[in-house]
C-alpha cells in the first residue's frame, strides 16, 4: 500500500473511532464551553473589555483544551495496534501524518464550535474575518503535530498524563502567539501577513521533524 | 576529585571576568546596578548556547546513535535549564530598582519563562525514562522540537515593543555601549562559557558513569530487596 494511502486509511480510522466515541464533541468541548463561561466572572462582567481580550481568551483555551484533543483515546495507539501496524509494514511516517490529520480536523472542528461560543459569550469585533479562513487550520495542524510528537515521545510512560502537557503547552507558544496575535491585528486592523507566516513556518518545521523522527520514535515505542 | 585544566581555566577566567565587573566604571544612567548585567547577558547567552547544543547532540544522536550524543544533549540542557533560571532571577532583581517591579508582562522576560519551562519539560522526560536507549531516543526528538522556542525568544524584542531593551552587542551597527564596560560584558561571556564547558563536561561523564553502572549489573538487587513479605505458616486451616 502506498503511502498516501496508507494515511488515509489509518486517518480514517481514527476519525471513525473518534466519531463512535464522541470525545472531543461530547466531552471536550462542552468542558471549553464551561471555560470560557468561567473566565468572565474571575476578570468581572465589563462588556467591553471582556470583547477586547476574548479572541486572546479563546485561544488559550484552544490551546490548553486541544492538548486534551491530541491526547484522546485512540484505537490505533495502544501497544497491541502499534504491534499489528508494525507487522503490517506500516511507515512510521504515515502513523505521524495520519494522528496529525485527524487531530488537526478534530481540532478545527473544535475551534469553529468553541469560535461560535466566544462570538456568542464575548462578541468580539474583528475586520477581514476571511482571514480566519488561513488562521484556523495553520493553528490547528500546528497543535496537532506538536500535540501527536508528544504524545508518541511520551507513549507508554507512567507518567504521560502529566508529561505531555508539560511538554505541550510551552512548545505551543510560538502557534499560540502567532493565531492571538494575527486575531489581534484582525482586530485592529493592523497587517498580519507576518503571524501568518510565523505560523506557516513553524508547521513546516514541525512536519519535517514529525516526519524524520517517527521511525526512532516508533523504534522506542514499548 | 582531581582538577583537570578544563575547570581550572573556569576557575581562573570566572575569577578574571568577576575583577573585570567590579572594576570597571560604573554605568553614567544606572550606576553600579548595571554591574548585574555582568551576570545577566552571559547567563542569557548560555541559555541559547546550551540549547543549541542539546538540538546538536540531539540531531547527532539519532544520526549516529551514538550514546555520547545523547549523553551531550541532557548535559546541555540541565546546564541550561540552570543558567537560564539564573537569567531570570538575576533580572528580576535588576528590574524590581530599574523598572519597579519584579516581573512585568514584557514579551522577551515571558518568552525567557517558557523556554524555562519548555527545556524544564525536557528534563521530567529524561527522568521518566530509565532504559538510556529509549530515552536518548525519545529526548532527542523532544530536543529537536523544542529549538523552536530560541528564535521566538531572541527576536520577541524585535517583534514586541516592550520594557526589554533591544540587541545591544549583537546588533548590525556598531555596538551601543563603552568600550570598558563592553569589555567587562565579553569578559563574563567567555568566563561563562569556559565555565558551561567544564560543567557539561562533568556532567556528560557522570551519565556515561550511570548509563555504565545500569549496563554492568541491571538487575541489582536494592537495600530492603531481601525482605520478604509476611505469610501465614502452618498449613490450612
Amino acid at each position: 500500500m502506498s503511502l498516501p494511502r496508507q494515511v488515509s486509511a489509518l486517518m480514517r480510522f481514527e476519525l471513525r473511532d473518534e466519531l463512535r466515541a464522541g470525545e472531543v464533541g461530547l466531552i471536550v468541548l462542552p468542558f471549553a464551553a464551561v471555560a470560557l463561561l468561567i473566565i468572565p466572572m474571575a476578570v468581572g462582567i465589563d462588556t467591553p473589555l471582556l470583547a477586547r481580550i476574548g479572541p486572546g481568551i479563546y485561544w488559550s483555551i484552544v490551546l490548553l483544551f486541544g492538548i486534551v484533543v491530541t491526547q484522546r483515546q485512540s484505537a490505533v495507539a495502544n501497544p497491541a495496534a502499534r504491534d499489528m501496524l508494525r507487522l503490517l509494514a506500516v511507515d512510521p511516517a504515515a502513523r505521524f501524518a495520519a494522528s496529525a490529520l485527524a487531530s488537526t480536523m478534530l481540532l478545527l472542528a473544535f475551534e469553529i464550535a468553541a469560535g461560535g461560543i466566544t462570538l456568542l459569550l464575548y462578541d468580539p469585533t474583528l475586520q477581514s474575518w476571511w482571514w480566519l479562513v488561513v488562521l484556523l487550520p495553520l493553528t490547528a495542524a500546528g497543535l496537532a503535530m506538536i500535540g501527536t510528537i508528544a504524545g508518541n515521545i511520551a507513549s507508554g510512560l507512567e507518567t504521560r498524563s502529566s508529561l505531555v502537557p508539560l511538554m505541550v503547552a510551552p512548545v505551543a507558544v510560538p502557534v499560540l502567539l502567532g493565531a492571538a496575535q494575527a486575531t489581534e491585528g484582525l482586530r485592529v486592523g493592523s497587517g498580519i501577513l507576518r503571524w501568518v507566516l510565523l505560523l506557516a513556518i513553524v508547521d513546516t518545521v514541525l512536519a519535517v521533524a514529525g516526519v524524520l523522527t517517527a521511525r526512532p520514535l516508533e523504534e522506542s515505542a514499548s | 576529585m582531581k582538577a583537570r585544566p578544563l575547570d581550572v581555566a573556569a576557575a581562573g577566567t570566572l575569577l578574571f571576568a568577576l575583577g573585570a565587573g567590579l572594576l570597571v566604571p560604573p554605568d553614567a544612567v544606572q550606576g553600579d546596578l548595571q554591574r548585574i548585567m555582568y551576570v545577566h547577558v552571559p547567563s542569557a547567552w548560555l541559555a541559547y548556547l546550551s540549547f543549541t547544543v542539546t538540538l546538536i547532540g540531539s540531531v547527532t544522536y539519532l544520526v549516529t546513535r551514538r550514546m555520547r550524543w545523547d549523553h551531550l544533549a541532557g548535559a546541555a540542557a540541565e546546564v541550561g535549564v540552570v543558567f537560564t533560571g539564573l537569567a531570570l532571577a538575576t533580572g528580576m532583581i535588576w528590574g524590581k530598582p530599574v523598572w519597579g517591579v519584579w516581573w512585568t508582562w514584557d514579551a522577551r522576560l515571558v518568552l525567557t519563562a517558557v523556554l524555562f519551562f519548555v527545556y524544564l519539560g525536557y528534563l521530567a522526560l529524561r527522568r521518566s525514562i530509565d532504559e538510556p536507549e529509549v530515552r536518548a531516543r525519545r529526548a532527542a526528538v523532544l530536543g529537536i522540537v523544542a529549538v523552536l522556542q530560541i528564535p521566538v525568544v531572541h527576536f520577541s524584542v524585535t517583534w514586541w515593543r516592550g520594557l526589554h531593551q533591544p540587541p545591544t552587542v549583537l546588533r548590525p551597527d556598531n555596538p551601543q555601549i563603552d568600550s570598558p564596560l563592553l569589555f567587562a560584558l565579553l569578559m563574563g561571556v567567555a568566563a561563562f562559557t569556559v565555565v558551561f564547558a567544564a560543567l557539561v563536561s562533568r556532567r556528560k561523564e557522570l551519565a556515561e558513569i550511570e548509563d555504565a553502572a545500569l549496563a554492568a549489573d541491571p538487575g541489582e538487587e536494592v537495600a530492603g530487596s531481601a525482605v520478604a513479605a509476611p505469610r501465614l505458616e502452618g498449613g490450612t486451616a
